[in-house]
């Protein structure tokens, strides 16, 4: 097979010459018909039929609350992230109300990257057209697995077989990226099992794949299970085998693996694509600390250093509109900030570039420290005028990542 | 009118502060509605450990057989760290009240008190106290006291100072038992011509945010007066009387002055209380006595530990927290320290452990630092091969093992009372301890006294928690100083990621070292968290490893997700993984935490 050949894709160029001014927007949706046993996302379980009413306040007060956000001129966005819950439960009549107030709002013309995700049980071609019609350009399945039984363990309830033909529906409604999310390290997972998935994954060739070890999120029922010994969680040193050889496989299948947990297809010569490839823009924008505006309850925004997130609880939303209540407002001082995009910017495989360090980090600053302390463990490395976590540093991130906060 | 100065002795937990509270109540002195539980406790900390830190005086007034009486009254400490205090407080009397638990018998501490207080003259009056228990047997616990201590049971006073039962009897008891004041104690060697001098014992004082140094003293002979210019005997500083008073149990000030016999308060300028000497001497500066009270010792600290500030606090913020508490409490010593692992501190040295205990707490609390600890050593008396002999007070100062001839190390003779059943138990405990049995002897039919003599350092830690759980808690102990003994100890020293942690380092016998060195790195591997890269740990005796073990690095630790943009939550996740390391020591590249500079005293019985 020929190695698809690589173009250099977002690595040292800014794609956000200025964050201030790149703004994003989230949209939460927090509707589910079944809580996931491993999700600790704000959602609550409703069916779309026997529910219409609470889809229909939720979607006023959405728009309600899109509407602040109107300025004169329509918002210059560079990308829209619609996530849930499960977006694609909201019926299309509610979607159309939706997409008709963001037109009114954004200027579409500047908009990079409008990224939906589905549950694969939702993808259906009347709702991927629209979404098509109405400038969405990504979709992020929630595939998990393709083994049934480790679906079973986190209580997701649906077919493997009906990723593959989502992604079928979507690519010819006109969608242009596919996400597939991708869980490892789920109870009673082998490394044969593994294989599987990724086997299974692969065969899919989706633009980009988020692949997660699953973590035990406080108050989730998986938790719960673990807490009472019903369940066993893998071990932590096959977990990190299990990572390891997620990592190889992708990179070996031509996956570019530019943040802890995505990966994204590499980009051929010839593709008409922008700087970034097929990674994940309105990712890149959180952790390059730029701005972007949550809607919907639970959603967290960033504007210029300030830091809130609505308050997750859809009575009180629907309540407050169109200005929802909010809470853990925050706004840094300096040297936290600088811990705080040091944390978002080493997640990335790039890094955070030595300019960026010189610039921002004071001399006086103890980390210059901690960073040559890291470096000598090897747990950091200086590659191409950049500092990354090392491949063997990768895999305790949190805990490289905590020294310098 | 009548003086009659005594104190009050007891096992700890007998009824003492009980008892006195009612006595002021009887008396009049504390009303109703003031009455508050341990009146004479008046520090937090000391009301809640349950115990008094520092002695008191109260005096109350009581008519008996037509005549009117002063009695006052000094309170003591209850624990066996603070001897020292005891004594001094027994000085200033001419009386004990020795207390006993009508249900418990005689302690330890009724014991050693009780000694303390015949070494003082005095006279006792026995007292049996919480005869309302339904457990009480005052008559049989007469028979004991008389069996044990000599005095005479037909003399024993039963009451209950919850009921007041007795309580009459035992103010007339005071009255009529015990003697007038003297201008002089016993052993006292100053000439007669002394006994007209103003001569008073300090036997207490305490550090006021507004009035300076209060200091507590008992008149032998002579007058004070306000405005009296005055000498410390002892550390010849002169200082002018401001302000004098007695305690009812309030501060009240008197204008008149203070007669010989009496026990009072004075203010005089004095700025921090390392000016004053507890035992120490006043006299008038225009009218100087020649000879000083006899008695005077400084208290030794036997048992030392280093602090050093972790987490926010730095050495700057722990030296004024160190300084302000010694203004108001000289009963530890300090000096600054330099570790090669820990940085700088302090090395303080303490009565006891429980005496470290409260310290730390309340330099803590107090100062508001957060602090390390060192596990807590005793002095070491070194002779080297030359012929020089010094103390040393801290492992890592020994000097080169080739240049030592012998290493010697502080006894006690332990008091041990303790039911029966117990006795085949704590003799396993004292022989692992390294003691010597002295004797045994039957307190009752069920209790027995016994007599080891232990090394200090083997009882520092947990011993007293090992015999009062082999007790059933009915265990209890006193103990006094018995000099120096020659043993094969040496320096065992730790190595953390190949770095000798000196605060770490440990002298033991040398036929425990290799099993204490594999108890110490097991908990060390414990306590100290796994991190980034592998952590070697070793035990080495001069340059020998005798004991190895390795913490593992840290496998896996990255969170996947980041949360859909709720970055906040994520920061805080991480942040908590590093707030975890604030009571921690970096040594090298390594995180240890508090608890692992204990775990050096860990037996691993």
């Amino acid at each position: 097979m020929q190695q698809p050949q690589q173009v250099v894709s977002g690595h040292g160029v800014n794609l956000f010459q200025d964050t201030q001014n790149a703004l994003g927007l989230y949209l939460h949706i927090p509707f589910c018909f079944h809580k996931c046993h491993y999700c600790d996302f704000y959602s609550i379980v409703d069916s779309a039929t026997r529910h219409e009413d609470r889809q229909q306040h939720f979607t006023d007060a959405l728009i309600s609350e899109l509407l602040t956000a109107n300025d004169k001129s329509p918002l210059k966005v560079r990308t829209i992230f619609v996530g849930g819950g499960t977006p694609t439960l909201l019926q299309p009549k509610f979607w159309h109300q939706i997409f008709q107030t963001l037109h009114k709002i954004v200027d579409f013309s500047s908009l990079d990257e409008f990224t939906v995700e589905a549950n694969p049980e939702t993808v259906t071609d009347e709702l991927m057209r629209l979404f098509a019609q109405n400038g969405v350009n990504r979709i992020s399945i929630g595939a998990q697995s393709f083994d049934q039984s480790l679906l079973k363990v986190l209580e997701r309830w649906h077919d493997p077989q009906n990723v593959s033909k989502a992604m079928n529906i979507a690519r010819n409604a006109g969608i242009r990226y596919i996400n597939l999310d991708m869980i490892f390290a789920i109870p009673s997972q082998t490394m044969d099992r593994l294989n599987a998935d990724l086997d299974a994954v692969l065969d899919l060739q989706p633009d980009h794949i988020s692949d997660y070890s699953l973590i035990f999120e406080p108050n989730t029922p998986l938790t719960q299970k673990r807490n009472m010994g019903l369940i066993q969680p893998i071990k932590e040193d096959i977990e990190r085998d299990m990572f390891e050889h997620v990592i190889t496989r992708l990179s070996q299948a031509g996956y570019d693996h530019y943040e802890i947990s995505n990966w994204a297809k590499k980009t051929q010569a010839n593709q008409d694509l922008p700087v970034w490839g097929n990674r994940c823009l309105h990712n890149l924008l959180y952790w390059h600390n730029a701005n972007w505006l949550g809607f919907g309850p639970s959603a967290a925004s960033h504007m210029n250093g300030h830091r809130w997130k609505n308050l997750p609880h859809l009575g009180k939303y629907i309540e407050g509109s169109p200005i929802p209540p909010t809470i853990d407002h925050e706004y840094l001082k300096q040297h936290d900030r600088i811990g705080e995009q040091l944390m978002m910017l080493l997640r990335l495989r790039e890094g955070v570039s030595t300019a960026w360090i010189k610039k921002h980090i004071p001399d006086s600053d103890v980390r210059h420290q901690t960073i040559k302390e890291l470096r000598d463990i090897n747990m950091l490395e200086i590659r191409d005028n950049y500092l990354r976590l090392t491949d063997q540093g990768l895999f305790v991130g949190d805990a490289v990542i905590a020294r310098l906060l | 009118m009548k003086i009659r100065n005594f104190c009050i002795i007891a096992h700890i937990d007998h009824g003492k502060s009980t008892l006195a509270d009612r006595l002021l109540a009887s008396t009049g002195a504390v009303t109703k509605r003031e009455e508050r539980e341990q009146t004479l406790d008046s520090m937090d900390l000391e009301r809640e450990r349950g115990i008094t830190i520092k002695a008191s005086s109260v005096s109350v007034m009581h008519h008996y057989e037509g005549e009117d009486y002063m009695l006052n009254f000094i309170d003591t400490p209850g624990h066996v760290d603070f001897h020292y205090e005891v004594s001094r407080a027994l000085q200033a009397c001419e009386g004990a009240i020795l207390v006993v638990d009508s249900a418990q018998g005689v302690e330890a501490q009724t014991v050693a008190n009780a000694y303390l207080a015949i070494e003082s003259d005095l006279e006792m009056i026995p007292v049996i106290n919480k005869i309302d228990l339904p457990g009480a047997r005052p008559e049989e616990i007469a028979l004991e006291t008389e069996q044990v201590l000599g005095l005479p049971a037909d003399e024993c006073i039963f009451t209950s100072a919850k009921t007041g039962a007795g309580i009459t009897e035992l103010l007339d008891a005071i009255c009529a038992r015990l003697p007038d004041p003297s201008p002089r104690k016993s052993g006292d060697e100053a000439p007669k011509s002394d006994d007209e001098k103003t001569r008073a014992l300090i036997f207490d004082a305490k550090y006021d945010d507004y009035r300076g140094v209060v200091v507590y003293f008992r008149l032998f002979g002579g007058k004070l007066k306000v405005g009296d210019k005055i000498r410390m005997m002892g550390t010849k500083r002169g200082f002018a009387v401001g302000e004098l008073g007695k305690f009812k149990p309030k501060m009240t000030r008197q204008k008149e002055p203070m007669l010989a016999g009496e026990v009072g308060y004075m203010v005089a300028s004095i700025k921090t209380l390392a000016d004053v000497n507890i035992g120490d001497t006043i006299t008038l500066d225009n009218d100087p006595a020649e000879c000083a009270l006899p008695g005077y010792q400084e208290p030794h600290p036997m048992v030392f530990c280093d602090f050093y500030p972790s987490g926010e606090t730095q050495f700057d913020d722990l030296r004024e927290a160190v300084t302000k508490l010694h203004i108001n409490d000289a009963s530890f010593t300090y000096q600054p320290t330099n570790s090669e692992a820990l940085g700088s501190g302090f090395r303080c040295g303490f009565l006891g452990m429980l005496h470290m205990d409260i310290i730390q707490e309340r330099l803590e609390r107090e100062g508001n630092v957060s602090l390390v600890q060192t596990a807590p050593t005793v002095t070491y008396e070194i002779e080297q091969r030359d012929g020089t002999v010094f103390e040393i007070t801290n492992p890592a100062d020994l000097p080169d093992p080739s240049l030592i001839k012998e290493i010697r190390e502080p006894m006690i003779t332990a008091e041990i009372i303790t039911p029966n059943k117990s006795i085949g138990d704590l003799m396993k405990l004292c022989d692992q301890r390294r003691g010597e049995y002295k004797k045994q002897q039957y307190l009752s039919e069920t209790r027995q006294i016994l007599d080891y003599e232990l090394p200090l350092a083997e009882t520092i830690y947990d011993f007293y928690d090992k015999l009062k759980s082999i007790t059933s808690g009915y265990g209890t102990m006193d103990y006094q100083l018995n000099g120096f003994r020659r043993d094969n100890l040496v320096k065992m020293d730790i190595l953390v990621n190949g770095t000798r942690v000196d605060a770490l380092s440990v002298i033991v016998h040398r036929d425990k070292a290799e099993y204490r060195g594999r108890v110490l790195l097991k908990r060390l591997k414990q306590e100290i968290d796994r991190h980034l890269f592998e952590i070697p740990l070793q035990a080495a005796i001069g340059g020998k490893i005798i004991a190895r073990e390795t913490i593992k690095s840290v496998g896996k630790n990255v969170t996947a997700k980041c949360y859909g943009g709720d970055v906040t939550r994520k920061r805080k996740l991480l942040e908590k993984q590093k707030k975890g390391k604030e009571r921690m020591k970096r040594v090298g590249t390594v995180d240890i935490p508090q608890e692992a500079f204990m775990a050096v005293l860990d037996t691993g019985e």
